[in-house]
């Protein structure tokens, strides 16, 4: 039983190549444009020029629509609903039922959020599709990010899963001692104790242990590090940062001009 | 209490096929030893005898209980399981109250529970340690915790999984000790083990698995002395066995007592 | 020429009052293949600690004593510097298990990263690690996704990588089914042919029987025996203290007692039983 480890998936494509730093770059400069930019459309327009064709650049055309599908489009449309109907703005009343009396204001305001909350759901989805944790956490700690911060993130999300078959064993082994998993509330919420009891008594042990191992592979020698991977970082990506770092500064001031 | 299993099948939901069509039956107080390499289905076989797993086709019957009429809890009554790491169950402040966890769960009263707590810890020697935490135990001790918690819920059928690993020969004996006493007690004792000397010394019945399906099940010296079909699932003969093989006795031998009388002939 | 040398040295683990080591005095010789053996709770773990550095670096406490290994001197060293002479795999192969890296090969190169070295000879290093110990297949998968011997061999292999001098292993086949175990004393005997300094503590006291040049038996802290595996192996100082010994030296010296085994010398393998035995039968 092989879990996936992460969201990642190998393409062939321009954004797989690209510089993880470019990526992140590229997700934020989305998200602060689609919130700054003063100009009501501007998260609609983004997702259909920027996140969009993205999508098809990435060619995570079906992984992408996947997670639209079960996550980033219901949530949407429900904070889309309900700042609709109970967001009081304005008085151009579209209908009236019981208590609910959304107006004209208030659902163009929510289509808005909606799509803003939509378009930074989706870079990131982009982000995690195209990009191997590994390789970022690999080029952050190159450009200075203590390795010990990339260890714990990198080796949190690979011990993760594990931590989880760990846990379904504690349970059986708790079920097994007469422990009643389907029982009242109350009686579930005192059962939590023999669940995670042992769950982080155990992964004490573990971490000592681990932290020994990596400590015997040099991981607190002050010599400097290298890598096995190369993480190419192009002219292309130092363009691509600096544009949308352009892009985002003019935004800002756009935004305080008008304002 | 009697085991039955018939024809039993489990496939896992990533559609590995585990068991492929187990039946046996164990009668009251047998001492069953199930040997044979990893991924031959033996913990499957067992995590069906108190409901952590139910048949995909098939039957398993404990007493008179069909495995899928009742819930694991309520199925730990009659059926008692040692996992094979302590860590994985321990949590309470002190060894008392963690061999009492069993005991409460099933419905004992105060006092019915303090006597099995007792008697749990005098067979593990844990006598003395009662109001220490398992976990200023060392590994050692930690399993016998684990040994005495399912001891004290007093069930007819008590399961081993891997006693032995990592344990030193003192704490064999001390683990060997036990089993000989759920044995005078009438008690059923199934163990999953790769220590085959352990084995071979403390039950009397085998079953070699392989690939979902038993290769053999009969008789400690029955089994073991068919050597070709149990290195078709990496079990070696225990020691004294081999010794006897090569020395040419006529029958196989897996202790020190039958190994010396067939030695005096 | 001595590669281990421990004098007097007495440990005490901190928050505790009684020793875990105590007055222990080993000598050890380059290439040198010493077994370990003890009940648990006897400082086999503290030993191999201390070998490595850990004890004191790690685990704080008080050392006494002089602990010399491999030319550095344990109270004028860096841990970090240390672990670069002296290599340690443990228990739990899944604990070895840095969780940094996505498959076999970076994984085995993760201590290489750690301690500068450059890429190429990276991959020569891990490339010839992975045929001497035999997971050259391995090299693409997960390390999650392995069997618990394949798990070992990766976490010794990840060791043999950083090239130490003297290799300590506590207990490295606990955790093994036969196969693992079997795959694991592969490696080590492996290594030890090549000249490797091995120092291993085991409860499998049949593979030591066949493979190690010197066993120390090890109960409360000291030392009680330290001879070649016939003269330890076979002692009755053994039994009387707790140690494991093989069925086939029970066996001989109980058949001793009842005069069916008249030779001098007790078996430690299934060999010397067998033709002690048979002897026995010609008579």
């Amino acid at each position: 039983m092989h879990d996936r480890l992460s969201f990642y998936y190998y393409r062939d494509s321009i954004l797989h190549q690209l510089n993880p730093l470019t990526k992140l770059v590229l997700v934020f400069g989305l998200m602060l444009i689609s919130f700054i930019f003063p100009f009501f459309w501007t998260p609609h327009i983004l997702i259909l020029v920027a996140i969009i064709p993205l999508i098809f650049v990435g060619k995570v055309k079906r992984e992408y629509l996947n997670a639209t599908i079960r996550i980033i489009l219901p949530a949407t449309m429900f904070l889309f609903v309900m700042q609709a109907l109970f967001q009081p703005l304005g008085d151009r009343e579209l209908f009236r039922i019981w208590f609910l009396h959304p107006t004209l204001e208030s659902t163009l305001f929510a289509f808005r959020n909606a799509a803003r909350v939509f378009a930074i759901a989706s870079s990131f989805t982009i982000f995690l599709l195209t990009t191997h944790p590994r390789e970022l956490m690999s080029d952050l700690t190159r450009r200075g990010l203590p390795p010990q911060i990339a260890y714990v993130i990198i080796s949190t999300l690979q011990i993760l899963p594990q931590m989880q078959a760990k846990a379904q064993t504690i349970i059986a082994a708790q079920r097994s001692r007469g422990l009643d998993t389907q029982s009242s509330f109350l009686k579930r919420v005192g059962s939590l104790v023999p669940l995670v009891g042992p769950l982080v008594f155990g992964s004490l042990v573990e971490v000592e242990e681990r932290a020994i191992a990596i400590e015997a592979r040099g991981f607190t020698s002050t010599r400097v590090k290298t890598s096995l991977h190369e993480i190419p970082d192009t002219n292309l990506d130092k363009a691509l940062r600096w544009i949308l770092i352009g892009l985002v500064v003019i935004t800002i001031a756009l935004r305080i001009w008008l304002s | 209490m009697n085991i039955e299993i018939k024809d039993l099948h489990f496939t896992y939901p990533t559609g590995l096929e585990a068991l492929r069509g187990i039946s046996l039956s164990i009668e009251p107080g047998e001492q069953v030893a199930i040997v044979g390499q990893n991924g031959a289905g033996k913990t499957t076989l067992v995590k069906h005898l108190n409901g952590l797993l139910q048949p995909t086709r098939g039957q398993v019957l404990i007493g008179d209980w069909d495995t899928t009429k009742y819930s694991v809890a309520k199925l730990a009554s009659r059926v008692g399981y040692v996992f094979q790491n302590p860590d994985e169950q321990l949590f309470s402040k002190n060894v008392g109250a963690e061999v009492a966890f069993g005991p409460r769960n099933l419905g004992y009263n105060g006092d019915q529970a303090q006597a099995l707590v007792k008697d749990a810890l005098a067979l593990t020697e844990l006598s003395n340690k009662t109001e220490t935490n398992p976990y200023d135990l060392s590994a050692t001790w930690r399993k016998m915790v684990a040994i005495a918690s399912i001891i004290s819920m007093d069930t007819a059928i008590v399961i081993f999984d891997e006693p032995t690993t990592g344990q030193d020969a003192v704490n064999i004996a001390r683990i060997a000790n036990v089993i000989a006493e759920l044995r005078k007690r009438g008690k059923t004792v199934i163990t999953i083990s790769h220590d085959i000397d352990f084995c071979a010394e403390n039950f009397g019945r085998v079953i070699a698995m392989s690939q979902g399906k038993i290769l053999l099940d009969g008789k400690t010296n029955d089994v073991l002395g068919q050597e070709e079909i149990l290195t078709t699932t990496y079990v070696d003969p225990p020691q004294l066995t081999r010794l006897g093989k090569r020395l040419g006795f006529n029958k196989t031998v897996k202790n020190q007592e039958e190994f010396l009388a067939a030695l005096k002939k | 020429m001595a590669i281990v040398n421990l004098q007097n040295v007495t440990y005490k683990y901190p928050l505790t009052d009684s020793p875990a080591l105590q007055n222990i005095n080993l000598q050890v010789n380059e290439g040198e293949f010493v077994a370990i053996i003890g009940p648990n709770g006897a400082g086999k773990s503290t030993l191999c600690y201390t070998l490595a550095g850990f004890v004191p670096h790690f685990f704080k406490g008080e050392l006494t004593g002089t602990v010399e290994v491999a030319g550095g001197e344990s109270h004028n060293s860096s841990l970090s510097e240390w672990v670069l002479n002296v290599g340690l795999a443990f228990q739990n192969p899944f604990n070895q298990i840095s969780g940094a890296k996505y498959t076999v090969f970076e994984e085995l190169a993760f201590g290489l990263e750690n301690i500068g070295i450059p890429r190429q000879e990276m991959k020569a290093r891990v490339e010839e690690a992975m045929k001497l110990t035999g997971i050259s297949d391995l090299a693409d998968r997960s390390p999650y996704s392995l069997s618990g011997g394949q798990q070992q061999r990766v976490a010794l292999t990840s060791i043999l990588v950083m090239q130490p001098k003297v290799l300590v292993l506590d207990e490295p086949t606990s955790q093994m089914d036969p196969i693992g175990t079997r795959e694991v004393f592969g490696v080590i005997r492996k290594m030890a042919q090549r000249g490797m300094t091995v120092i291993l503590a085991e409860h499998k006291v049949e593979w030591i029987a066949q493979f190690a040049d010197r066993v120390i038996a090890l109960k409360d802290g000291q030392i009680l025996l330290d001879d070649i595996p016939s003269e330890v192996l076979t002692s009755p100082i053994l039994p009387a203290n707790g140690f494991g010994i093989s069925r086939y030296t029970s066996i001989a010296r109980k058949a001793q007692e009842m005069g069916l085994w008249n030779k001098d010398r007790l078996p430690i393998t299934l060999d010397q039983a067998v033709e002690g035995f048979f002897n026995e039968g010609r008579k």
